[in-house]
């Protein structure tokens, strides 16, 4: 088994890594590489780049920066946001991305994750799904930042993306995400039941919440503000996870 | 272009940027060939990928690279397989049974599980099998890997990895390696393989810049 994979993640728009203050004001923290630098010396283990403003007009910017990034990281990423097409992935791969993740686009047109998976591998292909807790679904499925709601139960929408040829989950809990009370452990007890990996997202706030999502059969947690304002950092997270005796890359 | 400029196989099958970046870092000097005509008169060959066995055959085979490359190595070549271009050096896989593979290093190519979760993606301590005459210790080393199928181990073995089974991390058989892992994705550890791995194939790194005085 591999060892359990501490992930940040980025937010960028218009190259540069921004962070949203109460949802209106974003604040510049930086380029992408200097950030990815950072946080290859930390000892993440990934990291995911998640473009918020994606449009066609920017696409050579991304480019630009992803190819900067992959000469620079000497660790693994994920680029998402906008992917809408194999040639929209194949951009970004052939820039140096090791994965794309695909979100809105695949919930509109499933064949999406096929022609990925078939085009690149299904290693290259990370399915990011939204979701929040719902009276009839159990947990529904969200789109376009967590703002569009779906008819699809995030369960069988799950099961249905590793059907296509999905490689591994990216599961945001909305209702947690920006919280800092922990995972949705329930979502992620039904999530781990996958047969690819599970990257658990939205909630941590706590050393102890890692511990506990990966416990509930996560294979990587992911966490921006925690780790971008240095209220946890990394070196000090693996201590604490390997003390509670998970397998993490010290 | 210098002796032991190392020639990266450019087939659409694989992430160059990042093993760029490694070669750049590492101040190895590389020309990426689309074709044969492109490649360095000498030195190693990398082979690197990732995808689907089947279609990577394909398109070596379309760049004219499937029927050089075991003659190459028969006139003592270096060649280097990185993830999928580890599974091609091998006599086949499970994921194409009706393609065979190079046959440079012994064993077959097998799907990871049951019981495992797959991909394997993420990083994995390695341990070793056999010793070699370049490689630095790497006993405990954290490697990242992203795969789906895994050769089976043998006595070219250097380095085992374990998801579900034992699988070869780092095979060896004369000048031919391979990796499963991304060294130039791997950190401090990966980089000092690839580093250990092509010198002794023959790349040579080109001098630091002198300052200015």
């Amino acid at each position: 088994m591999p060892a359990k994979r501490i992930i940040p993640c980025l937010d960028v728009k218009n190259g540069r890594v921004v962070k949203g203050i109460q949802f209106k004001q974003l604040r510049d923290l930086g380029h992408p590489v200097e950030l990815a630098r950072r946080y290859d010396q930390e000892g993440a283990d990934e990291l995911v780049f998640l473009d918020i403003a994606a449009s066609l007009e920017n696409r050579g910017t991304r480019e630009a920066w992803v190819r900067d990034v992959a000469r620079e990281l000497s660790i693994p990423f994920t680029v998402g946001g906008g992917v809408s097409s194999v040639e929209d992935a194949r951009s970004l791969l052939r820039a140096g991305a090791d994965k794309v993740a695909v979100n809105t686009a695949a919930s509109l047109r499933p064949d999406l994750v096929c022609e990925l998976a078939d085009a690149f591998g299904r290693q290259c292909v990370v399915a990011a799904v939204d979701v929040k807790r719902d009276a009839d679904l159990g947990w529904r499925v969200y789109l376009k930042g967590g703002t569009e709601p779906t008819e699809r139960s995030a369960v069988d929408w799950l099961w249905e993306l590793n059907d296509l040829g999905a490689g591994e989950i990216l599961l945001t809990s909305m209702d947690r995400d920006g919280t800092g009370d922990g995972f949705d452990l329930p979502l992620l007890d039904l999530a781990s039941e996958l047969p690819i990996p599970l990257i658990a997202s939205g909630g941590a706030g706590l050393e102890v919440h890692f511990l506990e999502a990966l416990e509930h059969g996560a294979d990587a947690v992911l966490a921006a503000t925690l780790f971008h304002e240095g209220i946890l950092p990394i070196p000090r997270l693996k201590a604490y996870l390997a003390q509670n005796d998970l397998s993490v890359r010290i | 272009m210098s002796a032991g400029t190392i020639t990266l196989i450019d087939y659409e099958a694989g992430n160059l940027a990042s093993l760029e970046g490694a070669l750049e870092r590492l101040r190895l000097p590389y020309v990426r060939a689309a074709s044969p005509d492109q490649a360095a008169e000498s030195g190693p060959i990398v082979l690197p990928g990732v995808g689907h066995f089947e279609a990577a055959q394909r398109s070596l085979q379309e760049r004219g690279w499937w029927g050089l490359l075991p003659a190459l190595v028969a006139e003592g070549r270096p060649l280097l397989g990185i993830c999928l271009g580890l599974q091609l050096l091998a006599e086949g896989s499970e994921e194409a049974p009706r393609t065979p593979g190079l046959g440079l290093v012994p064993g077959l190519v097998r799907r990871l599980g049951p019981g495992v979760k797959v991909p394997n993606m993420g990083w994995s301590r390695v341990r070793r099998a056999s010793d070699h005459p370049a490689l630095p210790d790497a006993e405990g080393a954290w490697l990242y890997f992203v795969h789906s199928y895994a050769l089976e181990p043998s006595a070219d073995t250097v380095y085992l990895a374990d998801h579900g089974r034992p699988f070869a991390a780092v095979e060896a058989r004369g000048k031919v390696m391979g990796f499963q892992p991304h060294p130039e994705k791997s950190g401090p550890d990966g980089l000092r393989l690839l580093q250990a791995a092509l010198t002794w194939m023959g790349a040579t790194a080109i001098a630091p810049e002198e300052p200015c005085l």
